[in-house]
């Protein structure tokens, strides 16, 4: 009974979480992590964004697919030229079909999921004629503003289909941004700590981002004023996940490590960023038996006030 | 007749030059300054919206390009370089060179 539930529960949340969670929270920069940009003093940025996670490929008899929506709304605030502070509170939807005792069953939840909320500094900039170099560390924590013990008719739902996670978790990281009016470079490594909530802890997590954008509209840049730009995106996202923890016993089919590349594509003006991309997986090597991620999509937009 | 017309002549040769005179005023409450590290649109809103909380700002223009951002201030205010300065530094940039018009 114990190696079921740890199973049904690490299966299910090492990517769960993380695609939920991996919200880029920024300035205009990477889609799927965070930029040094600068928020400017007294000025807001509202973000929103539909992410779609599509999971399949069960080896188990279990057959399971799964299909994650998350609608995160993410708030970032200059406090001070150097110093930046961000609420992301996503709504989430989740599916599960699952094959029990020869009979294919629908489990699903929804509702609000965990926020992050977490202050971003400025520890170094070097600002030359249209171009600048930024490096800022942030830290912050992850709050349990998702349930994580609803119900279905088959019962208490397994807690990676909770829409929260119940825990309290700190995380830190630094992220380093080059921008040009041309192209812009950014690089971030980030880890989160995650800890125990009703008996149960999700491994950590240690992230290494990468993103570079190039500006194909327009190819100069001969308008006076500011222009509207579009960005071909390329991103890559290195993520590894350690393994659960359920009643004290680890799970050895949770946790693991993905490469994915995300090509996307934004559109940059004065006031506000349209944007998608799609995650895809190059390289899954997840412990045991956890589904891999067939692809996750996302589309948003940024808007400055 | 001849008195009348001399009467016209100078009093239209004084609203030209009253109308150049207040064009000299507004052409002399200028400034352009350059901003370095702006780099994409989206950053550009912040640096306007700090320099216009400037009072005595009443419009700012900003060239991508150029990384100029160029300010009218109103005719009967002063603005000294500090205060543009200052504005430019809460945006998250740096002002480099301000030249006044």
């Amino acid at each position: 009974m114990l190696n079921y539930k740890i199973q049904t529960h690490s299966l299910w949340m090492v990517v769960l979480l993380l695609n939920i969670s991996t919200v880029d929270i920024s300035h205009a920069g990477p889609i799927t992590f965070n930029s040094a940009l600068p928020v400017s003093e007294g000025v807001g940025i509202l973000r929103s964004q539909v992410k779609l996670t599509r999971k399949t490929g069960d080896i188990t008899s279990q057959n399971r697919n799964l299909m994650v929506t998350a609608v995160p709304l993410v708030l970032a605030y200059g406090f001070s030229p150097k110093l930046a502070l961000f609420g992301v509170l996503p709504y989430v939807d989740k599916r599960m079909d699952i094959t029990i005792a020869n009979k294919r069953v629908r489990r699903q939840t929804n509702g609000l999921g965990d926020g992050k909320f977490f202050a971003r500094y400025t520890i170094y900039q070097v600002d030359k004629p249209g171009d600048t170099l930024r490096i800022a560390p942030f830290a912050g924590l992850k709050v349990p503003t998702g349930a994580h013990n609803k119900r279905d008719a088959l019962g208490v739902l397994p807690r990676p289909l909770q829409s929260g996670s119940g825990s309290w978790d700190p995380f830190a990281g630094i992220t380093l941004t080059r921008q040009t009016l041309d192209w812009e470079l950014d690089a971030a490594a980030s880890y989160q700590l995650n800890s125990k909530a009703s008996g149960f802890e999700f491994g950590d997590e240690a992230r290494f981002d990468a993103s570079f954008q190039y500006r194909i509209v327009p190819q100069s840049l001969d308008d006076v004023g500011v222009p509207a730009f579009i960005y071909a995106v390329l991103e890559s996202n290195l993520i590894w996940n350690g393994k659960n923890k359920l009643a004290g016993t680890t799970d050895i089919n949770s946790g693991g490590t993905r490469w994915n590349l995300v090509p996307g594509l934004q559109y940059v003006t004065r006031r506000y960023v349209l944007e998608t991309a799609i995650q895809l997986p190059v390289v899954q090597r997840l412990n045991g038996t956890a589904l891999e991620t067939d692809w996750v999509w996302s589309a948003g937009m940024r808007w400055n006030f | 007749m001849r008195i009348l017309r001399n009467v016209l002549v100078v009093f239209l040769l004084w609203f030209i030059s009253l109308g150049s005179v207040v064009a000299g005023d507004a052409t002399s409450q200028k400034a352009t300054i350059q901003v370095d590290g702006l780099s994409c649109p989206f950053c550009a809103y912040g640096l306007e919206k700090n320099l216009k909380k400037v009072k005595g700002i009443e419009s700012v223009d900003i060239d991508m390009k150029t990384g100029k951002a160029t300010v009218i201030i109103q005719s009967d205010m002063h603005v000294d370089n500090q205060a543009l300065r200052q504005a430019v530094k809460k945006a998250g940039f740096t002002a480099r060179d301000i030249a006044r018009h």
